[in-house]
């Protein structure tokens, strides 16, 4: 066989179905193959199909859906079967990128069919079970699912390392263990399986109140085979089956087999940690005691979002929208404090904050603009207010800028006219510290205060930035100094220092690049967003960067920002701290070729962009 | 080719053709129309082709291997596929050798450079032929024409490394020289890189890379097949 067609040959045998067929079939498929290329978002099959076909990928990416709700995402070697529409009438598939296809006729497939039942059965008793299978490997994916219970299962809302204890622990000792663990109900196992469990209700009515010996094994107070449910059962039917029944926790079991436990308070937790209600209990606290507590869960928050599907996006706006709620509580209780401000003045959010891109209690980053007519002795009424507002953040966990560039510096708590000068300065005359300032002063977001203040700064250093173009070429040099690492999956070009050994920093090498470049954009083409994907669409319709060059990043963003915040929710969920460093091996396949396809396009915009500005010149 | 050649349609000059040549393959040839240059791009039969050669002059190397394989619109035809060495008079120069690592031991059974030229003549007519740097492939089969029946070679032709060359200065890309290369478009565009300098592998490549340049218009009602050729 010819060296290319036995490439197609090995490359099918690799993938089911064809795995299944023997040496012999397996020589045979190469001269019934065609080979197509998909752009993408094109149906499959495609509008100008000229026959019927199993499709079969060899590059790139293709989204099954039932109607508008993506049910499977299919990579390198995934099949479109022919028989889609005829299984379910609202199945169709699309293009999720640029795909190269291979397609073998369907009556190819009948005669292979008949030959090998190995082959057949894919297309037969499997087909239900690998729909169902694709719903709920996406449920962790799709970005339309809500957080609401009746869509989550007791599984994501649950904990699944539950404590438990032997039946023949001595009572006080069972006790001991749900004191240290700090839980009320201990899950009772007799050679590993889930034989009863004990409250701290059952403690006092069965063992105290009847007067029982401390060192009474656990089995004669416990609740014997206690109800369960599989993991898969809905957070309401959970708690409207629990209310029923009047009992406060419900052990998760998968055919016998214990996999955590649910109580009535992860359920009711569960509904009230959604952003909107914690930034109306933000608005509502009287201390910065209460808003430790509510800023306290945000971890939880971030992860709930991302188990119920969120995006990156979706996280940012809503991480950010509480971090505000804190931030103007914090000022309205200073105010109550300091008494009303004596000049106009706006507090501003810079950085993740400003462009509604954090993921849990990231650095502060913010600044004071205060009105011109501001007297000198006005100032200290300002330097309080920064220190109580910036102190109370820290309190709430968003930690102290490294770089000091908060209100609390006098430098960063100036008069409207001070603000102009320095946006003037570092505009006509930029310099290193202006450019490592820049990624949190041009991106600015006003929080609470006066809007006319902040809208003029704003308006007079879009106009400059969007006319200089030395200051423009500057900024794109900057925005590439920060480079995805292209050759990574072959080379391994990863951090070792001892902590993040083989990971990599998904944050600076992914998606500080696309900020950057979509910032570059933003400033020359005068546009007023500081939102990273909203800069881009606004990009889009300018002649800063091509429309498909913005939907590109757009997409490559949301892409690589929604991996990092998954890997976050995992680690908030496993009890140790966020970070940015990623496994290679922690990535599936589809994940890998996805990333490195992002970073191969991150890398084409900004040679783009170099090219633009030639900035070559100044880096 | 003469001088007002360039202002005739391919397909009047392959009229003039057809009475110049001898009677004989490529009068036979030259007897298929050539497609319309209006024709959709869609509804073209093209065959890519790609040769191994001892060198880069048509005048003074030769043909090693050729491979071939069809396209009908925008569905590559796997099952078309040719691959087809040729036994060269000459040497096998070491500086060719190590790109397309056939050695002269290789070539034994291998046709001659007519044999390869009847065929190659019988598969091309009618057809648009898809190459990666138009200068060997139709250079080649021009000197092997010249050689054989005194005549020049002619075919609508699409040239990938010059679609490509429009792509990137479309976008305002920097374009290093080695970005045209076959292998170094096929990594831009995600496609599957298999035996390099393999004319067949090549041949499937150049395909490839042809309906990735050409995705983009596939939303176009109507893109006509002029717009995309070389020549």
């Amino acid at each position: 066989m010819e060296i290319e067609l036995q490439a197609v040959r090995d490359f099918l045998a690799e993938h089911p179905p064809f795995d299944h067929l023997d040496e012999g079939l397996l020589d045979e498929l190469p001269a019934h193959t065609s080979i197509r290329y998909l752009r993408r978002g094109t149906s499959i099959p495609p509008d100008d199909a000229d026959g019927c076909y199993l499709y079969v990928i060899r590059k790139g990416a293709v989204d099954v859906y039932d109607g508008e709700q993506l049910i499977e995402k299919l990579g390198e070697g995934g099949c479109i079967d022919c028989s889609l529409q005829t299984n379910r009438e609202t199945a169709h598939a699309r293009t999720a990128e640029d795909t190269l296809l291979y397609l073998l006729p369907c009556a190819e497939i009948e005669r292979l069919r008949m030959q090998s039942p190995g082959f057949s059965a894919y297309f037969t008793d499997d087909s239900g079970k690998r729909l169902r299978k694709a719903l709920t490997a996406i449920t962790a994916t799709s970005p339309v699912q809500s957080s609401d219970l009746d869509t989550t299962e007791i599984a994501q809302i649950g904990n699944l390392n539950p404590v438990t204890a032997t039946v023949d622990t001595q009572a006080h000792k069972a006790a001991q263990v749900m004191r240290d663990a700090n839980v009320s109900a201990l899950l009772i196992l007799d050679d590993a399986q889930l034989v009863g469990i004990v409250t701290d209700k059952d403690l006092r009515n069965r063992l105290l109140a009847e007067g029982h010996a401390l060192d009474t094994p656990i089995r004669e107070i416990m609740t014997p085979a206690p109800l369960t449910m599989p993991p898969a059962t809905s957070g309401l039917a959970a708690l409207e089956w629990m209310t029923r029944k009047h009992i406060q926790h419900l052990p998760i079991c998968d055919n016998g087999v214990l996999k955590g436990m649910v109580s009535i308070s992860d359920l009711l937790r569960y509904q009230t940690t959604h952003s909107h209600f914690l930034t109306s209990e933000a608005a509502r606290a009287t201390n910065v005691v209460d808003l430790q507590a509510i800023s306290a869960r945000l971890p939880e928050l971030q992860v709930q979002m991302v188990m119920s599907g969120a995006t990156a996006a979706h996280v940012g706006r809503a991480v950010s929208s509480v971090t505000d709620a804190l931030t103007i509580r914090l000022i309205e209780l200073a105010e109550q404090q300091l008494g009303p401000a004596p000049v106009p003045y706006v507090w501003v959010a810079g950085g993740s904050q400003a462009r509604r891109e954090q993921s849990s209690h990231s650095d502060q980053d913010n600044a004071l603009i205060i009105d011109d007519t501001m007297h000198d002795e006005d100032a200290a009424w300002f330097e309080q207010l920064a220190r109580f507002v910036s102190d109370g953040l820290a309190a709430c966990g968003f930690i102290y800028c490294p770089g000091d560039a908060m209100a609390t510096n006098p430098k960063w708590r100036q008069t409207l006219k001070v603000w102009r000068r320095y946006f003037r300065d570092w505009i006509e005359k930029p310099e290193p510290m202006a450019l490592m300032l820049s990624s949190i002063f041009f991106d600015l977001r006003r929080v609470h205060g006066d809007k006319a203040l902040f809208d003029a700064l704003r308006s007079e250093v879009n106009q400059l930035t969007s006319q200089n173009k030395i200051f423009l070429a500057y900024m794109a040099a900057n925005a590439l100094k920060h480079r995805p690492p292209l050759g990574f999956f072959r080379t391994f070009v990863l951090i070792s220092d001892g902590e993040h050994d083989k990971t990599f920093d998904i944050k600076h090498r992914g998606i500080v690049p696309i900020i950057d470049l979509a910032r570059v954009y933003a400033l020359s083409a005068g546009i007023a967003e500081v939102n990273t994907l909203a800069r881009l669409e606004a990009a889009a319709k300018t002649l800063a960067v091509s429309p498909d060059g913005a939907a590109d990043l757009r997409d490559a963003l949301e892409f690589i920002a929604t991996l990092r915040i998954r890997h976050q929710a995992q680690q908030i969920r496993n009890g140790e701290a966020a970070d940015n460093y990623l496994h290679p091996n922690s990535l599936s396949a589809l994940e890998r070729s996805h990333l490195k396809a992002a970073f191969s396009l991150i890398s084409t915009m900004q040679e783009a962009l170099g090219q633009r500005y030639q900035s070559g010149r100044f880096l | 080719m003469g001088l007002l050649d360039r202002f005739r349609s391919l397909d009047s000059r392959r009229r003039t053709l057809l009475e110049r040549a001898p009677a004989g393959p490529l009068k036979a040839y030259y007897s298929v129309p050539f497609v319309s240059p209006k024709d959709d791009f869609r509804s073209i039969e093209y065959t890519a082709l790609d040769f191994e050669t001892t060198g880069l002059s048509p005048l003074k190397h030769e043909l090693l291997s050729f491979g071939l394989i069809n396209m009908s619109g925008t569905r590559i035809d796997l099952g078309s596929a040719q691959h087809q060495i040729l036994r060269p008079k000459g040497d096998i120069p070491e500086a060719s050798a190590t790109v397309h690592e056939i050695r002269h031991q290789d070539t034994v059974g291998g046709i001659d450079e007519y044999e390869a030229l009847l065929r190659l003549l019988s598969h091309l007519a009618g057809r648009v032929m898809v190459v990666h740097y138009h200068k060997i492939e139709l250079g080649f089969l021009n000197a092997a024409c010249q050689r054989h029946f005194g005549i020049d070679f002619l075919i609508p032709t699409i040239d990938t490394l010059q679609l490509a060359h429009r792509w990137i200065e479309g976008r305002n890309l920097y374009l290093r020289p080695s970005d045209l290369r076959l292998f170094n478009l096929a990594r831009r565009f995600n496609l599957p890189i298999g035996a390099a300098h393999n004319a067949l592998s090549d041949a499937v490549l150049t395909l490839e890379l042809f309906l990735a340049l050409t995705a983009q218009r596939l939303k176009e009602a109507h893109v006509p097949i002029h717009s995309l050729t070389w020549n």
